[in-house]
């Protein structure tokens, strides 16, 4: 009896970092969406379509990213200049991986990734302001 | 920007220009000012690139450009981001109240393939028509277009702030401001900049995705003739059927 309940204890331990690190996360674990605000509003990023795709855990948190939001962001070259050279979605966004983050080459996909403020607005349930003459 | 100005401008891109009456082309051709003239092929035939349209215009005599500077802004526009620091330096620059605007970002969803849906946003700002109508119709001449740059200008004093010319206008370009008691719109930031000696506006020096490109477009060392004289580049302008004869073009890339 005691012997089952350790098993299914280290089952469920196993299972729970199972989920934190692995395939199965959910939203909370993962980190969910991000809205980035720095240095410009807004850019979004998934994780749950980005797990979708079969990455890891770690190819993205073994050097790219922290797991803290906010890293990037403080980190002063959270930016294209920076993307061009690897780093941050520049990993992966660089036009054959995934769809480029080089800005000269990117034309045309930039709304992909930002949203704006407007897009910001809504994210956070803040209705966008009219416009005058409405 | 009103809902079924959007709506209108969806419609213009769905249908694509070239289904205007030829009346109305004609009419838009024979404005005779250089700037229509050329952009007559950019704007009427707006999917097309610019080289079948300068083809079409052979014949057609242009005159000079009647303003000198002739200020006008080209909008990259698949590059804007809507983060919107254009907006927020033209409010410092020109104190527009909260409830106003002299330049705003439009948004809206393209159907770009089956089940594929893509975002777009559009600046808009006052037009600096070379025919505005909102000058036709100010009983007060408190709005005018400026001799020199082109530019439609506001003296406040002389508006009664009757509201026809923000009726009038085709771009929903102009406001009634609260605190000086008149309509209030974008000048390029003649006033605020240009008169002082600075060469640009400060929407187009804050854009961080150069978007917003200001010049004088009958300098042909500027950036804007480049990019508008550019046979290969599809440039147009916004609902070029009031024959107002904008001066703020659009491209991509
Ligand atoms: C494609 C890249 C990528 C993958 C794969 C990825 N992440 Fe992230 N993750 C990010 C980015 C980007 C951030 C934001 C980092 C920043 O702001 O500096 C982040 C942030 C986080 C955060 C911080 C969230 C917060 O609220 O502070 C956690 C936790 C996290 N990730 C967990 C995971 C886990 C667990 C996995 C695997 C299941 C995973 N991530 C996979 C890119 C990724
Ligand atoms: C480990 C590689 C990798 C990294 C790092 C990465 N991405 Fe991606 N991302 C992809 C791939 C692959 C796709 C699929 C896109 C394609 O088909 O070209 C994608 C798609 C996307 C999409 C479109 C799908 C969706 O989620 O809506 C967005 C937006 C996006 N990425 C944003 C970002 C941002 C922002 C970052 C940096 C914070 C980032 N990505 C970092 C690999 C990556
Ligand atoms: C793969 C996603 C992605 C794509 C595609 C993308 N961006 Fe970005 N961009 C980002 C991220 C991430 C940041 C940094 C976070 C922030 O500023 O919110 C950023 C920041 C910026 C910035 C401010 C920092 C800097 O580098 O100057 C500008 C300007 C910008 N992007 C313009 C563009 C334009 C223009 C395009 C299209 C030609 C584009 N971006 C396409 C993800 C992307």
């Amino acid at each position: 009896m005691k012997k089952t309940f350790i098993t299914a204890l280290v089952l469920a331990l196993v299972g729970a970092t199972f989920l934190v690190h692995g395939v199965g996360a959910t939203e909370e674990e993962h980190g969910g969406t991000i809205v980035f605000t720095r240095p410009v509003k807004a850019v979004v990023f998934d994780h749950q379509s980005h797990m979708d795709m079969g990455y890891e855990c770690d190819t993205c948190h073994d050097g790219l990213f922290e797991y803290a939001t906010g890293s990037a962001e403080e980190s002063g070259e959270f930016n294209h200049k920076s993307f061009a050279e690897g780093n941050y979605c520049g990993a992966c966004h660089d036009g054959s991986t995934a769809f480029t983050a080089v800005l000269d080459k990117a034309t045309g996909k930039c709304t992909l990734c930002h949203i704006g403020v407007k897009g910001l607005d809504r994210a956070s349930g803040k209705e966008t302001k009219k416009p005058h003459g409405d | 920007m009103k809902i079924e100005d959007l709506e209108r401008f969806e419609k213009m891109e769905s249908e694509g220009l070239e289904t205007l009456p030829s009346e109305e082309r004609r009419r838009f051709l024979q404005m005779g000012l250089a700037v229509t003239g050329v952009f007559a092929g950019g704007t009427v035939l707006s999917l097309m690139s610019a080289r079948p349209v300068n083809g079409a215009l052979e014949g057609i005599s242009l005159k000079d450009y009647p303003y000198k500077p002739h200020y006008c802004m080209v909008l990259r526009q698949d590059r804007c981001i809507d983060c919107e620091l254009c907006k927020e330096a033209c409010v410092k620059t020109n104190h527009v109240p909260e409830y106003g605007y002299r330049t705003t970002i439009l948004e809206r969803e393209l159907t770009v393939g089956p089940a594929s849906r893509q975002r777009e946003f559009m600046p808009v700002l006052c037009n600096q028509c070379n025919r505005p109508p909102c000058v036709r119709v100010c009983p007060t001449v408190a709005t005018y277009k400026d001799k020199t740059t082109g530019i439609v200008m506001m003296d406040p004093k002389k508006c009664i702030g009757c509201k026809t010319c923000m009726a009038a206008c085709p771009y929903n370009a102009r406001y009634f401001n609260e605190e000086i008691r008149a309509i209030d719109k974008c000048d390029f930031c003649f006033a605020s900049r240009l008169s002082k000696g600075m060469t640009t506006t400060a929407c187009a020096e804050a854009c961080p995705a150069d978007v917003r490109i200001f010049g004088d477009l009958s300098d042909p060392t500027s950036r804007v003739y480049q990019l508008v004289h550019d046979p290969e580049r599809v440039v147009w302008v916004l609902r070029p059927e009031t024959g107002a004869a904008p001066n703020v073009f659009y491209t991509k890339g």
